[in-house]
């Protein structure tokens, strides 16, 4: 009589859901591994400084996203937010940083409010409801500016991009701040787990007694705010006001952060760690790309490639579902 | 009103929701146009504003000399002798007006119609859409524009509009960027700057501003446009040529926008310590390099030098400042040359078909004495 050995194998679902769930933090790692071989002077001090500073426009943007997203919405005016909190920012920063910091964060404040008014009271769909604001938003924050870029001297102002406490970047410690907010906000508040259930089914939400329209309003302010903050610390970085071009097609960057970072474009799911960490795989990516002078095309393709894997696991995901 | 809806109870929900949602809405409305108005009664820039937008008065252009290509006739192209005065004349204007070039170019068209008292001027903007120049200027044809000054949004794609004008035998004139069209037959002439000419000064500039060696990153401008072509041909033509000393470690675009350029030159200065001069196909993209040395905690104009494209205040400033190290004029004041053209055009007289501009240039001996002319 022989004995049967049973050796445990992972089951193959399981292997793919690991790569679903863990997937950016290896291809990170891969990245990383790359320059290191590859990369001369890429594990400088400096340079992480540089990515960190470089990616948290778009990681701002991306968490705004992530919360439009587990809603099943999706926020295309956050590059308009952008440009007109930039665009109010050389108008009022003689009042001092902080004034002319809140006053522009509640211009970019109200396009989320347009957002919101359309999408919970009037219910626009919102990819037409925010795509309508990109393309206004943009217009108005040109007709602010008077379709002019503006340079801004503020010295105070201008340490909010380029100054540090220590080895770290003002830019990079406020974003690191609103990461642990939106996590916080996401799994530990009531209006986290609302914003998700609504996500899941909004019917069901709906039965259920939520306040549907608060969170959707609510999540909208959240997205244009957070790309409002986006846009005043990209002002500063640039030290000018370019409401012209500045947060131009950060919308796609932001979503594919979300998207890669784990988030499924059908909501009821808000990944924040994922969302970091798929900002930050874009922003390694395209430090590769450029410091080894790919050319803009193969630069284009490379990145196409990596939306394409995501949706790919999205789309796997909701397979396996 | 209660009396009559009880009996309905869905209907009466309805109303009650849709008065609600408007009364809502009224309150934003108000809400965003009183906080609008609060708060642009009391804007405080902190600087004194600077008001050279147009660079109205500023030098004109003159044209390139011993220019002795074909030419164009009014007999030539077909069409009647009219006298400007009695001409409606229509601007067709490419892209959106947010950068300084394009909104010199506009003002200097519109200044020079008044100047020289045409009967009527009409200007429209493609917003950057091709589709939208083409009905533009089907516009400007049907409103009875009698000769036509185009800014072209791209080489092709502009054929309708040009038939639609030739049909009816109007003058077109265009400026900035040359069409892949037939001179005095799709159109009587181009008026603009040599690309390939601007990359080849600039890349003079940098070699004598360098003593022709060193490590040279260059900002190229959006992909796949003939002025990024023509300007990173003729800059990397001249350095070949002239100083082989130089090497040119990085040819990355930042998107002609200031903050692609920033992120980028952080990137290649992180790569390529070695560094030692950067030439940016325009100014915007060499102020985001300023900024990205600046913010590696070098000085731009000495450590690493800065070379551009454009003529804007903004980079002018900042030579004389002597924190950047040269611009090639890029002039955007067609209006005067373009009208002068018109006239002895439609005075019978021989035009060029292409007629290149002699574009200016700023180091740091003339930026401060020239900051005006910068646009």
């Amino acid at each position: 009589m022989s004995q049967t050995l049973t050796v445990a194998l992972p089951r193959r679902a399981t292997v793919v859901g690991f790569f679903q769930r863990y997937g950016v933090y290896l291809a990170i790692v891969i990245v990383l591994v790359v320059n290191l071989a590859v990369t001369p002077n890429f594990f400088t001090l400096d340079n992480v400084r540089v990515q960190l500073v470089q990616v948290v426009p778009v990681l701002i943007v991306a968490l705004g996203m992530a919360l439009a997203i587990g809603t099943e919405g999706i926020d295309l005016s956050v590059g308009a937010s952008m440009a007109l909190a930039a665009a109010v920012i050389p108008l009022y920063i003689g009042y001092g940083v902080v004034p002319a910091a809140l006053i522009a964060l509640a211009c970019s404040l109200l396009i989320g409010l347009a957002n919101g008014v359309m999408i919970a009271v009037i219910g626009v769909q919102p990819i037409v409801a925010t795509l309508s604001l990109m393309v206004a938003g943009r217009g108005i924050a040109l007709l602010v500016a008077g379709e002019q870029l503006r340079s801004v001297t503020d010295p105070g102002f201008l340490a909010l991009g380029r100054g540090a406490i220590g080895p770290l970047p003002w830019s990079v410690l406020i974003a690191a701040v609103l990461v642990a907010i939106v996590a916080v906000l996401v799994s530990r508040t009531t209006f986290g787990k609302q914003l998700v259930a609504l996500g899941g089914s909004r019917r069901a939400a709906e039965l259920a007694g939520l306040p549907v329209r608060r969170i959707l309003l609510v999540t909208y302010l959240l997205s244009a705010a957070l790309a409002g903050v986006a846009g005043v610390i990209g002002t500063a970085r640039l030290g000018a006001s370019v409401p012209s071009t500045l947060g131009n097609l950060v919308e796609l960057s932001a979503i594919t952060a979300v998207v890669v970072g784990g988030t499924p474009l059908s909501g009821g799911q808000v990944r924040v760690i994922g969302t970091v960490a798929g900002a930050l795989l874009l922003q390694l990516i395209t430090a590769t790309l450029v410091k080894h002078d790919v050319s803009d095309a193969y630069s284009q393709i490379a990145q196409a490639v990596i939306i394409l894997l995501a949706v790919y696991i999205q789309r796997g995901r909701a397979v396996q579902r | 009103m209660q009396g009559r809806w009880t009996d309905n109870k869905e209907v009466g929900l309805a109303m009650h929701h849709s008065l609600r949602s408007r009364r809502s809405l009224v309150a934003l409305t108000a809400a965003v146009a009183l906080s609008g108005a609060a708060l642009a009664g009391c804007t405080n820039t902190g600087t004194p504003t600077s008001t050279n937008a147009g660079g109205g008065d500023a030098v004109q252009q003159t044209v390139k000399p011993d220019d002795n290509g074909p030419t164009c006739t009014l007999d030539q192209y077909g069409g009647t002798a009219i006298d400007l005065s009695d001409a409606v004349v229509g601007f067709s204007q490419s892209e959106k007006e947010d950068n300084p070039f394009r909104i010199a170019e506009t003002q200097s068209i519109e200044d020079e119609a008044a100047k020289q008292g045409v009967k009527k001027f009409i200007k429209t903007n493609a917003q950057s859409t091709l589709s939208k120049q083409v009905s533009d200027i089907q516009d400007l044809i049907a409103q009875g524009a009698d000769v036509l000054i185009v800014a072209p949004l791209n080489s092709d794609g502009l054929e309708p509009a040009l038939k639609a004008a030739r049909d009816k035998d109007i003058p077109v004139i265009t400026v900035d960027r040359k069409l892949n069209a037939t001179a005095c037959t799709d159109y009587v002439s181009f008026l603009g700057s040599d690309f390939i000419e601007q990359g080849k000064r600039a890349a003079d500039q940098l070699i004598a501003g360098t003593g022709g060696s060193g490590k040279v990153a260059i900002l190229l401008g959006a992909s796949g446009n003939g002025v990024t072509t023509d300007r990173t041909k003729g800059f990397v033509d001249e350095v070949q040529a002239q100083a082989p000393g130089i090497e040119i470690v990085a040819q990355q675009t930042g998107e002609f926008a200031r903050d692609k350029g920033q992120s980028v030159t952080e990137q290649l200065l992180q790569a390529n310590p070695g560094i030692t001069a950067i030439y940016a196909e325009n100014d915007e993209m060499g102020l985001g390099a300023q900024a990205a040395i600046i913010a590696a905690g070098k000085e731009p104009g000495t450590d690493i030098q800065i070379y551009s494209v454009d003529g804007t205040r903004n980079a002018v400033e900042q030579i004389a400042a002597g924190a950047y190290n040269g611009v090639i004029e890029s002039n955007p004041r067609f209006g005067p040359l373009a009208f002068a053209t018109l006239t002895s055009f439609l005075a019978g007289d021989a035009v060029g078909q292409d007629i290149v501009i002699e574009d200016g240039e700023y180091d740091p001996s003339n930026a401060a004495d020239l900051v005006d002319n910068a646009f």
